[in-house]
C-alpha cells in the first residue's frame, strides 16, 4: 500500500522532531545558575580592607603566649561593615532582631544589598557564633541581593567584619552547608562555641512560588583567624 | 534495508542519551553533605596553687613535634580554645624554660571528638600534681545560662559555693569541680565561703552562654574568675531564614516530567513510523 508511505514518514519525522524539541525544553529548563568558583582576581572582586586585625586567638602552631582569661577580654565593638573580597561583598551592616514570631527578622525588600547582624547573637570577634544575614536576592525582576554569590565560596576563604571602634575581625570560612527551610539545624547554626566564629546565612534551592520563598537555606561556617 | 536497520540503531541510541539525560539533573540536585568539619577544642590551664611555672605541650598522637607550646603558664592562666582536627592527642608538662626534649613533670593523653571541647588542667598541690581532662559543655537549656565551679584554692581545703540564693556546690573539695548546671541569665553575686570567710564577685551570666567559676588563692584571701566556656544567641531564632525574593529564579524549572514525556511520546512516533516505513518497505519488494 503505497499510498501510507507519506504518512509513515510523516510520523517518523515529527517523532524525530518532538524528541529533539524535548531533550532542548529538557536541558534549557534544568540548567539553572553556575556554581562556579570566580578567579581568585575575578570581575567584582574587591580588595581586602585595612586596619588593625584584633586577633583574640593565638597563631594555631608554633610557640605562643598564653593569656589568661581572667584579665578580662574588652568587649567586642559592634559590627558595622562586612568585606568578602573574592566574591564582591562589600556592605554596611544594620541590625536585626526576631520578629514576632520568633523567626530571625531580615533586611527589607528595598534593602537587598545590604546584610544584617543579628543582635541577640555574639558580636563578631567574641566567644560564640555572630550572626549575619543577607538576601539571595530582590523581587523584581533579576536584581541581585548582596550575598547572590554567597554559594561560590568555598573552605579557606576569607571574611572581614569592621566593628565600631575601627578594628577588623578576619575569619576563614570552614564549610559551606545547605539545608531545608522546615529542618533548620538551630543547634549548630545559634548554639554555643567556644571559640570566635561566624556564620553567614541566605537562601539557596529552588524558589516556591506558591509560598514566595525558596526552600533552603544555605549557610557559610567561618572561625576568626588568630 | 541496511538504511532503516542503521537508523533504527540511530532511534535507539537517541532514547539512550535521553535516559542519559534523565540521569544528570537527578545527580546534580544530591543534596550537599551534612557532614561537620570535624574539628573539636582543647585549651590548657594550671591550677595548682603551689606548682611554680610550666611549659605545657600539645602534641598529636603519632607526631614528636608539638602542635603548641605555651611558655611559662603561671597559675590560675586558663589558655584560649584551640580548634584541632579530632583525634588522640597528649599534653605534657615540663618546668619553665626546660628542654623540649627533657622528660616532662607529667603528662596524659586526650581524646578529642568532633564538636565537643576540652579542658586539660594541671590540679591538685605539687606533690600530688595531675593532669586532669574535663568534658567542657557545648549546650545551655533554652533561655537559661549554664555554669560550674573549679575549686583550685589550697587556702581553703573545702568551698560553698552560691550563685544568688542558687547552691552551686555544697562543699567542693580541693582539685575537684562540680557538674554544670543551668541558672537564671543575668548578673548574680557569686558567694565562696569557707571557715568563716566569704569571697563575693559579681558575674554576668547571659542566656546562652556557657561559664565556669574557678575559685583561686589570691594575694590575700580567694579570688574568683569567670570564664567564658562558650556562647550562642540567646534566644535562637525560630526555624529557617526568608532571606531570598525570588527575584533571579529560573523561571519554572518545575518539573522534569513534561519534557520526558514529550521525549517519550516523540520516540514512540518516530519508532512507529519508522517501522511501517521499513514493512511497507519489504511489501514494495515482495510486490
Amino acid at each position: 500500500m503505497p499510498t501510507r508511505r507519506p504518512a509513515a514518514a510523516l510520523a517518523l519525522a515529527a517523532g524525530l522532531v518532538v524528541i529533539v524539541g524535548g531533550v532542548t525544553g529538557l536541558l534549557l529548563t534544568r540548567h539553572s545558575i553556575p556554581a562556579m568558583r570566580p578567579a581568585a582576581v575575578g570581575v567584582g572582586a574587591v580588595p581586602a580592607p585595612t586596619g588593625p586585625i584584633v586577633g583574640a586567638f593565638p597563631a594555631p602552631t608554633g610557640p605562643i603566649v598564653a593569656v589568661s582569661q581572667s584579665a578580662a577580654p574588652k568587649p567586642a565593638a559592634a559590627p558595622v561593615s562586612l568585606t568578602i573580597p573574592l566574591i564582591g561583598v562589600q556592605t554596611n551592616l544594620m541590625t536585626l532582631g526576631l520578629g514576632r514570631d520568633g523567626t530571625l527578622q531580615v533586611p527589607p525588600p528595598n534593602m537587598v544589598s545590604v546584610a544584617g547582624w543579628y543582635t541577640g547573637s555574639p558580636r563578631p570577634g567574641a566567644i560564640g557564633s555572630s550572626i549575619i544575614v543577607g538576601h539571595i536576592d530582590g523581587d523584581a525582576g533579576n536584581v541581585k541581593g548582596v550575598f547572590f554569590r554567597l554559594r561560590q565560596l568555598s573552605a579557606g576563604d576569607k571574611i572581614y567584619v569592621k566593628r565600631a571602634d575601627g578594628t577588623l575581625v578576619e575569619f576563614r570560612v570552614t564549610s559551606i552547608q545547605q539545608y531545608p527551610k522546615d529542618h533548620f539545624p538551630t543547634e549548630a547554626v545559634y548554639g554555643p562555641v567556644p571559640d570566635p566564629e561566624l556564620r553567614l546565612i541566605t537562601c539557596g534551592g529552588a524558589f516556591d512560588p506558591a509560598t514566595g520563598h525558596y526552600v533552603l537555606n544555605l549557610v557559610v561556617y567561618a572561625t576568626e583567624v588568630g | 534495508m541496511n538504511f532503516w536497520s542503521v537508523s533504527t540503531r540511530r532511534l535507539l541510541m537517541l532514547l539512550a542519551a535521553s535516559a542519559l539525560l534523565l540521569g544528570i539533573p537527578a545527580a546534580a540536585t544530591a543534596f550537599a553533605s551534612s557532614a561537620t568539619t570535624g574539628t573539636g577544642w582543647i585549651r590548657l590551664a594550671h591550677l595548682s596553687p603551689n606548682t611554680p611555672a610550666v611549659d605545657v605541650y600539645l602534641y598529636s598522637f603519632d607526631n614528636s613535634k608539638a602542635m603548641i607550646v605555651l611558655h611559662h603558664v603561671a597559675y590560675g592562666t586558663v589558655s584560649p580554645y584551640e580548634s584541632v582536627q579530632a583525634g588522640d592527642y597528649s599534653v605534657a608538662m615540663r618546668a619553665a624554660g626546660a628542654s623540649a626534649t627533657s622528660q616532662p613533670v607529667l603528662s596524659t593523653s586526650v581524646t578529642i571528638a568532633a564538636g565537643q571541647a576540652y579542658t586539660v588542667a594541671g590540679m591538685g598541690p605539687e606533690s600530688g600534681l595531675r593532669l586532669q581532662v574535663l568534658d567542657d559543655k557545648l549546650t545551655t537549656a533554652p533561655g537559661q545560662a549554664e555554669v560550674r565551679v573549679i575549686q583550685a584554692s589550697l587556702k581553703q581545703q573545702e568551698v560553698k559555693v552560691t550563685l544568688g540564693s542558687t547552691v552551686l556546690a555544697g562543699s567542693l573539695k580541693f582539685g575537684t569541680v562540680s557538674d554544670y548546671q543551668p541558672v537564671s541569665p543575668g548578673t548574680h553575686t557569686v558567694t565562696v565561703s569557707a571557715g568563716g570567710t566569704d569571697a563575693n564577685s559579681s558575674v554576668t551570666l547571659p542566656a546562652g552562654t556557657v561559664h565556669t567559676l574557678v575559685v583561686l588563692d589570691g594575694a590575700s584571701g580567694l579570688e574568683i574568675v569567670n570564664l567564658e566556656d562558650a556562647s550562642g544567641s540567646g534566644k535562637p531564632p525560630l526555624g529557617g531564614v526568608q532571606t531570598g525574593f525570588g527575584g533571579t529564579a529560573p523561571h519554572g524549572p518545575g518539573s522534569p516530567v513534561p519534557w520526558l514525556v514529550a521525549i517519550g511520546a516523540g520516540s514512540l512516533l518516530a519508532l512507529t513510523g519508522g517501522l511501517r516505513l521499513r514493512r511497507n518497505r519489504q511489501l514494495t519488494v515482495r510486490i
